[in-house]
């Protein structure tokens, strides 16, 4: 007396079946994808490789002018673009000084970096009623104290230094072994506090001059400095002299945050400067940038930074500036090169911001490093 | 039964209103309101007794103490430590009014083990500020003490220490003081290391579970001295044991919103110490000659009046020190003629 399922026999497009050819069709797509994407690697692999080409060479103009020729991201996939940026990283890449400094003029007329980067005593004299950049009905009043704490006058002049790194903390980084190039800059920029211990130094090197401080590190793992400061003054002496850089005037919240910074350095003793951005500063950035497309709630610390530079620095140099989940390769990378802690999505644009670093790199007018470094 | 209603005869006021009054007539024939007497009066009480000799007395002495160990126990409870204050524990703060605190992994991790003096002290010498002891040359004599506690961070710099004394190793500090001078330790807090540093090796005493409002200032205190690498210690006292001190005073008839940093002191030294003497605790703006004097030996600000009752609590102790419970240094312990003319 057996049980036979009544039902079995009638399975032909049930939830089984359906399953499984939902799957083979999923695998056969992918197949195909890897296949067509396969040609791609294949035809290079045959192409004859004699050491990277000549900047001027017709090769490489024509596969600058390929990236110059997407106008918007969403003009082409992502790997079209990944694809187009690999095949020209065969090319040397050189400054184009007329459109660099086109573009620099540009930047002085809007920003001008070399006199309002930071507040000091020159630009915000005392009693300036000082703007926010979001908080736009929060007026910050400069008395004595806040006065005395900035600084005479901008300590850097217009192109001061000749080779900058701007140092971002994308995942890219990781086993790249730019350690040595970025060293070897006149002047580094890093960004919010990355570690540079040890383990990383291969990578990123430790040269910084300039490092940022994102109020809400700050907030975050040290307690607003209301609590221990000196696990916080350890981490900022590990960058030696570099200056501390604190966008203190973004909103309302940072700038207690902010000040206290200079409190705890002058406390200890140290001879580390603390700057904060102008607030001005970073609205005309921000609205330049919203002109060449990057629309984001606020633009990066790094984008911010990277501007700064180009009117700081003869020639800019960008490493770990790489925001999407692979490399060019295609092969999945971590967000940061110490850390997979995934930013708040809808914040910054960082796809649209990269987007327009390697445009920038095409014409010449910074560079933008994705690969390893085999300098020195 | 409305016909048998009973009319009381008509007065004027209200029999239950008159009864009450007699009440109370009668409540204060019987337990008389104590009269405080003024500040000329206490000054004559004094003298009269300046003549005579101090005697410690060991029976008052046991007596009291057995008294305090009873209420309050200051060994044990006197400040707040791992033992005493388990995580998790519910603190009712003494200063306010229903409101309470969990002792969290973080705050607990702030406690020593138990109470890190050697008990029991031999010698204390507590000193308050009162501006009597200026010019007193009691520095010497505070000094020869072992045990020297001070009140709400007072200034012990060169001209000072020869009447109160350059050694410490309790000073109490109230969050109000660190609000006032230190912005709260919100900003810089270079200053306050520079300024607690003539404690040296002391224990910096704070009543951080009173107020509210002085929870935060007070471990911040503790965070600051621990990154600079400050040789003082915070030890944070126990709300339990000022209330309880609180009670014990009340009972004896001091009425006051709060009792004064230094009565507080004082309880505990003398469950803590065998002997004790205090210095500086006179509250009134003329010294045993008649001649004005400051508030305080460093100044001459006076405090919120109706906050503290300084001149019960100076009875209450004169009175310990009638009985040799504790002797209270009031005249001069170096003649002043050998001090060099300020």
């Amino acid at each position: 007396m057996g049980y036979t399922d009544p039902s079995s026999s009638r399975d032909l497009l049930g939830n089984r079946t359906l399953f499984f050819i939902f799957i083979c069709a999923f695998a056969v797509v992918t197949l195909l994808q890897q296949i067509l994407y396969g040609r791609n690697y294949l035809k290079r692999y045959f192409e004859f490789y004699e050491g990277p080409l000549e900047y001027n060479s017709t090769k490489c103009l024509e596969l600058r002018q390929d990236i110059i020729a997407v106008k918007v991201l969403s003009m082409v996939k992502q790997t079209e673009l990944f694809d187009r940026w690999k095949s020209l990283q065969m090319c040397k890449w050189e400054m184009n000084v007329t459109e660099a400094n086109l573009f620099k003029s540009t930047l002085s007329r809007c920003c001008n970096a070399p006199a309002f980067l930071f507040t000091t005593q020159k630009n915000t004299p005392l009693g300036t009623k000082l703007k926010y950049e979001v908080d736009t009905s929060g007026i910050f009043h400069i008395n004595q104290e806040i006065f005395k704490m900035f600084p005479k006058d901008m300590p850097y002049h217009r192109s001061q230094f000749k080779k900058c790194a701007v140092v971002g903390n994308g995942g890219i980084l990781k086993n790249s072994r730019c350690g040595r190039e970025i060293d070897s800059a006149d002047f580094v920029f890093r960004c919010n506090l990355p570690p540079i211990s040890e383990k990383y130094i291969t990578d990123v090197g430790v040269k910084t001059d300039v490092v940022t401080v994102n109020p809400s590190i700050i907030t975050e793992r040290f307690h607003k400095l209301e609590k221990w400061r000196k696990p916080f003054y350890d981490v900022l002496q590990v960058y030696e002299n570099a200056s501390v850089l604190l966008p203190a005037f973004y909103n309302t919240r940072n700038t207690d945050v902010s000040i206290r910074v200079k409190y705890v350095l002058d406390d200890f003793e140290s001879q580390q400067a603390v700057y904060y951005f102008h607030p001005q500063y970073l609205i005309n950035v921000s609205r330049y940038w919203l002109g060449l497309g990057v629309r984001a709630k606020r633009i990066s610390t790094g984008l911010i930074l990277v501007t700064a530079a180009l009117e700081l620095c003869e020639e800019v140099h960008l490493f770990g500036f790489w925001a999407f989940p692979m490399n060019p390769s295609g092969i999945f990378i971590t967000h940061h090169y110490y850390d997979n802690v995934k930013p708040r999505p809808g914040f910054h644009a960082m796809p649209s911001e990269i987007f327009n670093f390697l445009h920038m790199h095409s014409k010449g007018i910074l560079r933008v490093h994705t690969g390893t470094c085999s300098c020195c | 039964m409305a016909g048998l209603a009973w009319k009381w005869p008509r007065t004027r006021l209200p029999v239950g209103a008159s009864a009450l009054g007699v009440f109370v007539l009668c409540w204060l024939y019987v337990f008389p309101v104590y009269r405080l007497p003024d500040e000329k009066e206490i000054v004559q009480g004094v003298l009269l007794q300046q003549g005579r000799a101090w005697r410690r007395n060991h029976t008052a002495l046991a007596l009291f103490r057995k008294l305090l160990e009873e209420c309050c126990d200051p060994g044990q409870l006197f400040a707040m430590t791992k033992q005493n204050s388990p995580m998790g524990k519910n603190l009712w703060f003494d200063g306010e009014l229903l409101y309470s605190f969990t002792i969290d992994n973080a705050t607990y991790s702030l406690f020593p083990q138990a109470t890190p003096l050697q008990l029991p002290l031999r010698k204390c010498s507590v000193v308050g500020n009162g501006g009597i002891l200026k010019r007193s040359g009691c520095g010497r004599q505070i000094d020869s003490a072992d045990f020297v506690m001070r009140c709400n961070l007072p200034p012990l710099s060169r001209e000072y220490s020869k009447d109160v004394g350059t050694k410490t190793q309790l000073v109490t500090a109230n969050p109000s003081i660190i609000q006032k001078r230190f912005q709260n330790l919100l900003w810089s807090r270079k200053a306050f290391v520079d300024s607690v540093k003539v404690y040296n090796h002391s224990y910096i005493y704070m009543p951080a579970f009173s107020m509210k409002t002085g929870t935060g200032p007070s471990l911040r205190v503790y965070y600051t001295l621990q990154d600079f690498g400050a040789k003082q210690r915070v030890l944070f006292a126990n709300p339990n044991f000022l209330r309880d001190i609180g009670k014990f005073w009340k009972s004896k008839g001091i009425h006051a919103k709060r009792l004064s940093t230094g009565l507080f002191l004082v309880s505990a030294a003398l469950g803590l110490c065998e002997e004790v003497t205090i210095y500086g605790f006179w509250p009134f703006s003329v010294d045993l000659r008649g001649k004005f004097i400051s508030h305080h030996y460093y100044d001459n600000v006076l405090p919120d009046s109706g906050f503290h009752a300084m001149p019960e609590e100076f009875l209450q102790l004169w009175f310990l020190h009638k009985s040799g419970v504790l002797r209270m240094q009031l005249e001069q312990c170096e003649d002043p003629l050998m001090q060099p003319a300020t």
